[in-house]
C-alpha cells in the first residue's frame, strides 16, 4: 500500500453497495455525509481505520429510512387520479353514445376482421411447403421450351433427363436415367428425386386398391426412393429409408392405413393390390398429406415401378435436387443444361433448356412468363397484403371522421381542460387513450368475429386454417394491430383536438379549414367509389357465373353419371351394356376415351413447323395443307354417343352398326373442323388419325367440349369400342336417380368386382369446371357487402358532422316553417352529390376491369348499362337510408332545443 | 393540540441543529455532538433523528451549494422551525420548572 497516498477514496464497494440501496433521494447527501467524514477520519486516524469505518458507517445506513423510495406525494398521486379521471370519461362517453360508439366499434372490428383474415390467409400460403428441414437445399427443375418462335416454361422435366432407351418400342425395355450419369455431370446434387401425381387429368384418374375384401380409389402419386428422406413429411410407422426402396415398395397415408388395415403399424409389410395387377408392399405409414404441403397424395408408389410397369401418370413430372449445402445455383444450372444437351436430339427445331428454382417457391410462382417462374399466387399475396392494410386505414379514417364530427361536443370539454390548467400532453394522451380503449374493444369483437366465421371462411378460400388462438405471435400481431389501429385512429383528434385555443373554443363554434373537410369528403368518395366497382364486380360475376350454367352446350348433361373404364368394364364391354340396359332406369349406355364435358387433349396444335420438317402431324386429311396447324380434340367412341349426347349431325349421318365398315373407316368432325380443315364438300373425304384412315361420314353441330372459358375446337370422333381406358357414360330416366344407381352398381360389381363402384354426375362435373368463378362469386359479394358498410359509416361521420355544425340553422330553418322534407333535403343533396361522383369514377374503371374478366371466357354476357345503373342505384339508396337516418334526426329536432343550445 | 414527543437523542440533535444555525448537515452534527457532549454518535443515527425530526415539522431542510471537499456533492442543509424552537422551550421550562420542585439536597448534585 502507498502511505503517501494523495487523494485516499473509500472502497469501491462500498460506495456501490450504498448506491445500490439508498434511495435515489438521498444518495447524495448520505453519500457526501461519508466521504466528508472518511476524508475526516483519514487525517485523523489513517487511511486504513478510516475505509473500515467508512464500511461500517455504509453498513449502518441500511436502514429502512434510507432504503424506503421516496413516494411523489404530489406528482405522482395527482397523476394517478387524472387516469381514473380519463378512464372514467373515456367509458362515459362509450356508454353514453351508445350508437355512436357501436357504429365506432363495429366499423373497426370489421376493418380489423378483414384485416385479420386476409393476413391469415397470407401467411397460410406462405407456410405452403416451406415445412421440409432441408427446404433450403432443395431445387425443383422447370423446362423453358422454345417454339415457334414462343417460349413457354413449366414445372416438369425434359424426359431425357428422367428416361433412358426413350426410342425403345416395348414400356419394359426404357429405363431410368442412369443416376451415376447424372451425379458426375453435376457433382453438387446429393439427391434426386423424381414425382408424377397418378391422378391428374387428363391421363391420371383414381386408382383402386384391394387389400382382402376391402376395396377402395385413392389418389396418389409415384416418387423417387429419396423421398422421404429429401422432404420431411412425417412417418408414422415404418423407415423413411425403406419407404419406396425398390419396385414393390409402397407407401400409404394413415387414413389409407386406417381403412384398409385398421391401424398404422398392422399396415407395415402387408400386401396390397393394386388395379388387381399389381401386389405392393407397404414399407412405411406417413401422416395424411396436410394443405401446407402442394403435391397431395394418399400413397407414393416406387419410381422404378412407374417406369418399368405402371399405365398412366401425369405427363408432368417435378423434379427435385438436394443440392450441397452453399452450392452455386447458377453454376449447378450451367451444369445441368449442359447435361441436358448433351443428350437431346441436335437437330429438334424445338430448344429445350431447364432452370432451378427453390422449393419452397414454387408454390407462390406458378406462372411462367418467356419461359421463367414469375410471380403467380404471390401476387395474390401482395395485393392482399395491400387490401389488408389499406381496410385497416380505412376503418381507421372513418374512425376518426366520427371523431372529428363530434369533435364539436368534445371541444368545450377540451376547452375548459385548458383552462383549468391542462397540458397538451395530457390532452393528447387522454384522446389516444380513449382511441386505444375503443381499438381494443374492436379488437375483442373481431377476434370473436374470427373464431365464428373461420369455419366459413376457410370453406371459402378451401384452407384449413386453424385458430391460432393459442398461438403467441398471433396475440403479439393482435396487441401490435390494436395499438397501430388505437394510435392512427386516435392521431386525429388528439392531435387537431388538443391544439384548439381555449377562448375560441369556448366562444363559439368549431371551424373546420376547407381543406380538412374536403380531404374527408374525398375519403368518402373513394370509399363509395370501390364499393360501387365491388358492386359492378358482383353484379357481373354472378350474372357470368349464371350464364355459363344455364347455356346450352349443345348436349344434354343432365341425369348422366360418368363411370371410369378400368378393369374388366373395358374387354367385358359388350355385356356390360347389354345388361345395364336392360336394369330399371336406364335409358342408354356408351363410352368415350375422354369425359364429354371436359375434353381437355389437343393434338397439332401451333405445330406448323415440326410438320414441314417431318411430316407426322396425328390428324391428316385430304388436301391438307403442309403447314397446317390446326388443333384438333380426338376421341373415340362408342356407337350411341350421339344419340346417348343428344348431339345434332349438320350433315352426312350418325355412327351406325347397320354399316358394317364403320368401327374401322367412320369419322365425324364438327362444323369448325371442317371450317379449319378449309375442305369442300366434306363427307366422304377421307382422314386419319394416327395410324387409322378413314373416311368423314358426318358433321356435327358445334357443341362445347370443355368450359366456356375456351371456344369450340376442331373435334374428331371415331368408334373404338375396345380402346383400354376413357369412360362409361350412362344415361337414365329423369326422377329415377336412385333407382339407376342401384342399378348400375348391381352390374359394376357382378362384371367388375376387384374395383369399387364409383361414379360421378356429369352436370356437378360441369359446374365443377367453374370453381373459381364461384369463389370469385362468393369473394365479391362478401367484399362488397363490407365495401357498402364500410363506406356508410364514413358517409355517417361526414353527415354526422354536417348535422352538427347546422343545428342552430336548421333550428331557424324550422321556425320560419321548413318542414321535415325540407331539412332532409338539405342535408342529402350534397352527399348524393359525392355519391354520384364516386359513380362517375368508378364505373368506368369497373367497366375496364371487368371487361379483362371476360376476356377470359370465349362466350361471355354482355358488359349492359343496366349492370351500371343497378350498381349506380344501389349504392344511391343505401347512401340515402345512411343520410336520413340523421337527417331525419336532425329535422324532427325540436327547434327549442337546438336553439336554446349555447 | 396533538403533543409532539422528542426522544433524549433527537432533543439533542434538534438543540445542535439549532445551534449551528445555517450549517447544519450530518457530518457536522455529528461531530459536533461528540465533541460537545463526549458521546460516541454514529452517522446513521444522526440522519435517522434528522429523518424523523422532519417528519414531525421540528426542522426543514434544503440541499445546499455544492462544495468541493465532497466530491462536489451537496450537503442538506437543516433549520429548526418555530415548531421545533416552541418545543425546544417548552420542554426546557417544564425541566426548569420540575428541577424547580426539587428537594434542595437533589439540585446540588444537579448544579
Amino acid at each position: 500500500m502507498n502511505p503517501t497516498n494523495s487523494n485516499p477514496s473509500p472502497p469501491r464497494w462500498a460506495t456501490r453497495l450504498l448506491r445500490w440501496y439508498c434511495a435515489p433521494h438521498l444518495v447524495e447527501e448520505v453519500q457526501g455525509d461519508l466521504e466528508e467524514e472518511f476524508d475526516f477520519k483519514v487525517k485523523q486516524v489513517g487511511i486504513a481505520r478510516a475505509k473500515l469505518e467508512y464500511i461500517r458507517n455504509v453498513i449502518g445506513f441500511i436502514k429502512p429510512f434510507a432504503i424506503r423510495r421516496k413516494k411523489y406525494l404530489s406528482t405522482k398521486s395527482s397523476t394517478m387520479s387524472m387516469f381514473t379521471h380519463y378512464a372514467t370519461v373515456a367509458f362515459r362517453n362509450v356508454v353514453r353514445q351508445k350508437t355512436f360508439s357501436a357504429i365506432n366499434i363495429v366499423g373497426l372490428a370489421l376493418g380489423m376482421t378483414c384485416c385479420l383474415f386476409i393476413f391469415l390467409w397470407v401467411g397460410d400460403e406462405k407456410s405452403v411447403d416451406n415445412f421440409h428441414a432441408n427446404g433450403s437445399q432443395l431445387y425443383n427443375i422447370y423446362q423453358t421450351v422454345a417454339r415457334n418462335g414462343q417460349t413457354t416454361g413449366v414445372y416438369s422435366t425434359p424426359s431425357v433427363l428422367i428416361y433412358q432407351n426413350l426410342n425403345a418400342k416395348k414400356k419394359g425395355e426404357i429405363t431410368g436415367v442412369n443416376l451415376d450419369d447424372f451425379k458426375q455431370a453435376v457433382p453438387e446434387i446429393k439427391k434426386i428425386n423424381w414425382y408424377a401425381t397418378g391422378y391428374e387429368l387428363p391421363w391420371g384418374h383414381s386408382e383402386t386398391f384391394q387389400v382382402g375384401e376391402k376395396i377402395q380409389k385413392f389418389d396418389g402419386s409415384r416418387a423417387g426412393k429419396d423421398f422421404f428422406t429429401m422432404f420431411s413429411y412425417p412417418i408414422i410407422a415404418g423407415d423413411a429409408n425403406a419407404a419406396l426402396h425398390d419396385i414393390s415398395s409402397i407407401s400409404i397415408s394413415r387414413k389409407m392405413a386406417i381403412f384398409f388395415f385398421g391401424s398404422p403399424k398392422e399396415a407395415i409389410g402387408k400386401s396390397i393390390r393394386y388395379e388387381n395387377k399389381f401386389d405392393f408392399v407397404v414399407n412405411a405409414v406417413f401422416e395424411n398429406i396436410t394443405s401446407h404441403s402442394s403435391l397431395t397424395f394418399d400413397f407414393l408408389i416406387n419410381w422404378d415401378s412407374h417406369i418399368k410397369q405402371l399405365e398412366q401418370a401425369s405427363p408432368i413430372i417435378l423434379t427435385t435436387l438436394e443440392l450441397e449445402e452453399n452450392a452455386d445455383i447458377v453454376q449447378v444450372e450451367i451444369k445441368l443444361n449442359h447435361f441436358l444437351q448433351s443428350r437431346l436430339d441436335k437437330n429438334d427445331p424445338e430448344k429445350i433448356s431447364v432452370g432451378l428454382k427453390s422449393y419452397g417457391e414454387k408454390y407462390l410462382n406458378s406462372t411462367f412468363l418467356n419461359g421463367k417462374p414469375q410471380e403467380g399466387r404471390m401476387i395474390y399475396v401482395r395485393i392482399f397484403t395491400g387490401v389488408a392494410v389499406f381496410i385497416l386505414i380505412i376503418a381507421c379514417i372513418n374512425f376518426m371522421n366520427l371523431a372529428t364530427a363530434r369533435s364539436v361536443k368534445r371541444a368545450k370539454e377540451v376547452g375548459v381542460r385548458k383552462v383549468v390548467g391542462s397540458s397538451r400532453f395530457s390532452l393528447v394522451s387522454q384522446f389516444f387513450g380513449e382511441s386505444l380503449l375503443l381499438s381494443f374493444l374492436s379488437l375483442f369483437v373481431s377476434i370473436a368475429l374470427i373464431q365464428i366465421f373461420l369455419p366459413f371462411f376457410n370453406a371459402l378460400a378451401s384452407k384449413q386454417i386453424a385458430s391460432p388462438i393459442s398461438v403467441p405471435s398471433y396475440w403479439a400481431a393482435l396487441i401490435g394491430m390494436a395499438l397501430f389501429t388505437g394510435l392512427i385512429a386516435g392521431s386525429y383528434p388528439a392531435l387537431y383536438l388538443s391544439s384548439l385555443k381555449p377562448a375560441r373554443i369556448l366562444k363559439g363554434t368549431l371551424r373546420f379549414t376547407n381543406s380538412a373537410i374536403w380531404f374527408r369528403k374525398g375519403l368518402v368518395v373513394f370509399q363509395f367509389a370501390l364499393s360501387i366497382v365491388l358492386l359492378i364486380a358482383t353484379i357481373v360475376v354472378s350474372n357470368q357465373t349464371s350464364f355459363v350454367q344455364n347455356t346450352n352446350l349443345g348436349y344434354d348433361r343432365d341425369n348422366r353419371i360418368l363411370i371410369q373404364l378400368e378393369g374388366e368394364l373395358n374387354p367385358k364391354y359388350s355385356l356390360f351394356k347389354e345388361r345395364a340396359m336392360k336394369m330399371p332406369g336406364i335409358v342408354m349406355v356408351d363410352r368415350s376415351t375422354e369425359a364429354p364435358h371436359a375434353m381437355g387433349f389437343v393434338v397439332d396444335e401451333n405445330d406448323g413447323l415440326k410438320n414441314t420438317l417431318n411430316g407426322d402431324d396425328a390428324i391428316n386429311w385430304e388436301g391438307k395443307p403442309k403447314d397446317a396447324s390446326v388443333g384438333f380434340k380426338p376421341a373415340s367412341v362408342g356407337f350411341d354417343f350421339i344419340k346417348i349426347m343428344n348431339l345434332k349431325v349438320a350433315e352426312g349421318r350418325d355412327f351406325s352398326k347397320s354399316f358394317a365398315t364403320d368401327s374401322a373407316d367412320a369419322f365425324m368432325v364438327n362444323e369448325e373442323a371442317v371450317k379449319q380443315m378449309g375442305i369442300k364438300n366434306p363427307i366422304g373425304k377421307w382422314v386419319s388419325a394416327w395410324a387409322k384412315k378413314g373416311h368423314i361420314v358426318g358433321i356435327l353441330k358445334d357443341y362445347h367440349t370443355n368450359s366456356l372459358r375456351e371456344p369450340i375446337k376442331p373435334l374428331i370422333l371415331d368408334v373404338k369400342e375396345y380402346e383400354y381406358f376413357g369412360v362409361i357414360i350412362v344415361s337414365f330416366e329423369p326422377g329415377k336417380t336412385k333407382e339407376a344407381l342401384a342399378s348400375m352398381e348391381t352390374v359394376c360389381k357382378e362384371i367388375n368386382p376387384n374395383y369399387p363402384f364409383a361414379f360421378q354426375f356429369m352436370d356437378q362435373e360441369y359446374d365443377k369446371l367453374y370453381r373459381t368463378e364461384q369463389v370469385i362469386t362468393k369473394l365479391t359479394n362478401i367484399f362488397a357487402v363490407l365495401g357498402i358498410a364500410i363506406s356508410c359509416l364514413g358517409l355517417l361521420g361526414l353527415v354526422m358532422f354536417a348535422a352538427e355544425q347546422r343545428t342552430k340553422e336548421i333550428g331557424i330553418r324550422k321556425v320560419l316553417g321548413a318542414t321535415v322534407t325540407n331539412i332532409v333535403n338539405l342535408l342529402s343533396k350534397e352527399f348524393l352529390a359525392l355519391v354520384l361522383l364516386s359513380f362517375l369514377i368508378a364505373a368506368p374503371i369497373a367497366g375496364y376491369f371487368m371487361y379483362q374478366w371476360l376476356q377470359g371466357f370465349a362466350y361471355k354476357i354482355e358488359l349492359s348499362w343496366w349492370i351500371f345503373a343497378l350498381a349506380g342505384a344501389s349504392a344511391v339508396v343505401i347512401a340515402l337510408i345512411t343520410i336520413s337516418v340523421q337527417a331525419v334526426q336532425s329535422a324532427t329536432t325540436n327547434p327549442v332545443k337546438s336553439l336554446k343550445v349555447e | 393540540m396533538k403533543r409532539v414527543y422528542l426522544g433524549e437523542f433527537e432533543e439533542l440533535v434538534l438543540l445542535v441543529v439549532a445551534m449551528l444555525e445555517s450549517d447544519a448537515y450530518g457530518v457536522k452534527i455529528t461531530h459536533e455532538i461528540t465533541d460537545q457532549t463526549n458521546r460516541s454518535v454514529r452517522l446513521n443515527q444522526v440522519h435517522a433523528a434528522l429523518h424523523r425530526l422532519e417528519d414531525k415539522g421540528m426542522i426543514n431542510s434544503k440541499m445546499g451549494d455544492p462544495t468541493p471537499q465532497r466530491g462536489g456533492r451537496r450537503k442538506r442543509i437543516f433549520t429548526i422551525t418555530a415548531f421545533g424552537q416552541n418545543t425546544l422551550a417548552e420542554m426546557k421550562t417544564v425541566r426548569a420548572h420540575l428541577w424547580n420542585l426539587l428537594p434542595s439536597s437533589m439540585k446540588i448534585v444537579g448544579g
